[in-house]
């Protein structure tokens, strides 16, 4: 059964500015994804370009990585009516995936290694300060089990399994987490800072994540989780997602296990 | 270039020389490769002003590669020019562009007194160590190829880079001459900043623009004034003719004509690879006519378009090793009719252990055509989920073979390719390696 009459826009945050580290992955993704169910799929920049009228008509976002300058020049132009807007549309429960850079911007501020400190949005309550040029970058391989608990628990209603996500990190900043939830704990890899185990954020349906690689290709549960919960949230209706084969993505997952000598047990995805 | 080096460094640097002589002998009598990195780690740890005491010996000057793109290339053709002419060159052939790799390619030309006995230098350098062997090195010519995302992992990011290259440059003599890249923004604008002669090339070819700049590009910003730059035309990623409508920065003048040029290989990169070389060339006072007869008779260097003939088949290797070079190998393949491409993505230190660039690819543009795609590597699922996402359609219609040992790929490969086509290879630069290996049954590095 498809839904012809089902429609998703994606909105892509400064896709020039913020997209280092093929986190427009992320994009085709689940622009694909959708498609592959033949939903009507539309990708709309969010940009210098955009209103603030054009960053509330989207049903889920998508936030990449960017070199410090590039992020100056994006939290310049996100200011006023459409950082309201982006406030409101994450309060609200719009689904997005943030990875990188773009957690640093919904947090209250990100200090890069030379120069400025740059404020963020004040969404997310984590802060993301760069140790100096001479501090190793966090760099590998990365994997961590989902611990906050609601998308814990979405996720495991839908794999039928303890949600694990694979992934690459790769940056300078270190986050420290305030009141807001942790995206998971850290099994392989540095995560949010290399210390306190915690990797990511996830508040109302945003999640933050320094897993770039990008991240939903490999863990394609949660870009259907995240398409799930965008047309819940438009329709106000339940939608059931068909299946689809993700043969490949189970394959690289388990390359990817293997080759860290990550156990997880039986039975995960 | 002054010959006169002190009687107690020259006694250490001839040990050190002999050291790594022997090492040479040894690794390569073993056949353990073909020795281009160890012997000049040995000899530095005896004499750490290596580097700056051969260098010094070469007779009309260093010149000096950088850039994401090309080097080996450009360095090849440069090389081939220079030899037309009868003169002996050091040459870091093999591609290994970090400190060791200089110092053993200098040595290979050095006798066991130490004494360097070439004309020419010629050495691609990696392009962040760039700022630490300039000084060392005292390069007659620099030559700034193009700045590309490539291998963050290890490095960072393009605007910190360019940023420390033109801070080193500018301390150097007034007489070195560079020679950058007019229609990379962020090349550009070094050039124009610096105290010394700059002599651009570029691209004047506007037949050649890209329909749509493509998603793999870092800098389409004003590295002035940080505005977004006006384009007339794409040539690749952020390459191309720019302004800025804030302050006004645009591309410089190239000093040679692009359209009065021919190429060497296939591919628009290696346009730019051509006009860098042979815009260095002139500045050495080769003749025309020599430069262009090197540019018609060039063979590639290995990997780079080269073209191999197994067991009957045309086999073309186009090393792919970041998104910008990607998108420029698959333009190869696009524009040709054939129809069976191996690719293969490795994630090893050479390679960057970050795969994550392949999603800046635009793999889309290989998909469309159809045809049979085989992967392979040490990141096979990510390279088949990369072209699986290609696709708009529910049920692959893509005749997608993946094959993670590389032999059976090429095997594979092969067998799908008809009589009268090519099959094309896209590696990352350790996978090229060692298709290369498969293929001649030959180490290289």
């Amino acid at each position: 059964m498809s839904f012809p009459e089902l429609q998703l826009t994606i909105g892509w945050l400064y896709p020039t500015l913020m997209s280092t580290y093929g986190d427009r992955g992320n994009v085709i993704t689940i622009e694909r994804r959708a498609q592959w169910r033949g939903y009507d799929v539309k990708v709309l920049p969010l940009d210098q370009n955009t209103t603030a009228a054009d960053i509330k008509a989207v049903d889920v976002i998508v936030g990449g990585g960017a070199q410090d300058r590039q992020q100056e020049i994006v939290m310049r132009d996100l200011q006023g009516a459409k950082a309201d807007a982006m406030r409101e549309k994450i309060e609200n429960g719009t689904p997005g995936v943030f990875t990188c850079g773009s957690p640093q911007l919904l947090g209250h501020y990100y200090e890069p290694g030379l120069g400025q400190r740059i404020e963020g949005l004040g969404i997310l309550d984590l802060v993301s300060v760069h140790p100096g040029e001479n501090i190793k970058r966090c760099i590998g391989n990365l994997v961590i089990e989902v611990t906050a608990s609601r998308l814990a628990r979405d996720l495991a209603e839908m794999t039928g399994s303890t949600p694990y996500l694979v992934g690459f990190e790769n940056h300078g900043g270190r986050t420290k987490l305030g009141k807001v939830e942790a995206l998971g704990r850290v099994v392989y890899g540095l995560g949010n800072n290399g210390e306190d185990g915690t990797e990511g954020a996830f508040y109302q349906n945003a999640i933050a994540t320094y897993s770039h690689g990008p991240l939903l290709p490999k863990n394609p549960f949660v870009a259907d989780w995240l398409i799930q919960t965008a047309l819940r949230l438009k329709y106000q209706q339940e939608i059931i997602l068909q299946p689809l084969d993700d043969n490949l993505a189970v394959q690289a997952r388990e390359a990817m296990f293997k080759r860290l000598k990550v156990s997880l047990g039986t039975g995960h995805l | 270039m002054g010959n006169k080096i002190q009687f107690i460094d020259r006694l250490r640097l001839g040990f050190a020389v002999s050291v790594a002589k022997s090492v040479t002998f040894i690794v390569q009598f073993l056949r353990l490769g073909a020795a281009s990195v160890l012997p000049g780690a040995i000899a530095r740890r005896i004499e750490p002003r290596l580097l700056e005491l051969l260098s010094q010996q070469v007779k009309n000057g260093v010149i000096l590669i950088a850039g994401t793109n090309g080097k080996t290339t450009t360095a090849l053709l440069l090389c081939t020019i220079l030899e037309r002419k009868g003169y002996r060159i050091a040459h870091n052939s093999t591609g290994a562009n970090l400190e060791n790799g200089l110092m053993s390619a200098l040595l290979e030309s050095t006798n066991l007194l130490g004494t360097l006995d070439v004309d020419y230098a010629i050495l691609e350098v990696d392009e962040n160590i760039v700022p630490r062997v300039l000084t060392p090195l005292q390069p007659r010519i620099i030559l700034c190829l193009n700045l590309f995302r490539d291998q963050l992992d290890r490095y960072g990011e393009v605007d910190t880079i360019s940023k420390r290259w033109t801070k080193v440059i500018s301390t150097l003599p007034a007489e070195t001459v560079v020679i950058p890249n007019a229609d990379d923004p962020t090349l550009s604008n070094l050039g124009q900043q610096l105290p010394q002669r700059v002599l651009f090339f570029g691209l004047n070819e506007p037949e050649h623009y890209l329909e749509a700049i493509p998603h793999a590009v870092d800098s389409i910003y004003c590295p002035r004034c940080g505005h977004s730059l006006d384009y007339k035309g794409v040539y690749l990623s952020h390459l191309g003719d720019f302004t800025c409508p804030k302050c006004g920065f645009s591309k410089s003048k190239p000093t040679l004509e692009s359209s009065e040029w021919s190429q060497i290989l296939v591919g628009l990169y290696n346009k730019y690879n051509t006009l860098a070389a042979a815009t260095a060339a002139i500045e050495l006072g080769v003749d025309e006519a020599t430069i262009r007869d090197a540019i018609n008779n060039f063979q590639a260097a290995f990997g780079r378009a080269e073209d191999l003939v197994i067991n009957g088949k045309r086999v073309r290797i186009l090393l792919s090793k970041n998104p910008v070079g990607t998108n420029e190998t698959i333009r190869v393949v696009t524009e040709s009719t054939d129809k069976t491409t191996l690719l293969v993505l490795n994630d090893r230190t050479p390679d960057g252990t970050d795969v994550s660039w392949i999603w800046d690819v635009d793999t889309e543009k290989l998909v469309e055509r159809g045809g049979t795609l085989v992967v392979s590597g040490d990141r096979v699922y990510d390279l088949a989920l990369r072209l699986r996402y290609s696709e708009k359609y529910p049920q692959s219609k893509l005749n997608l073979i993946v094959e993670k040992d590389l032999r059976q790929a090429i095997a594979t490969a092969l067998e799908h390719t008809p009589e009268n086509e090519t099959l094309h290879i896209l590696p990352t630069y350790s996978a090229m390696l060692e298709v290369r290996e498969i293929l001649t049954g030959r180490k290289i590095l």
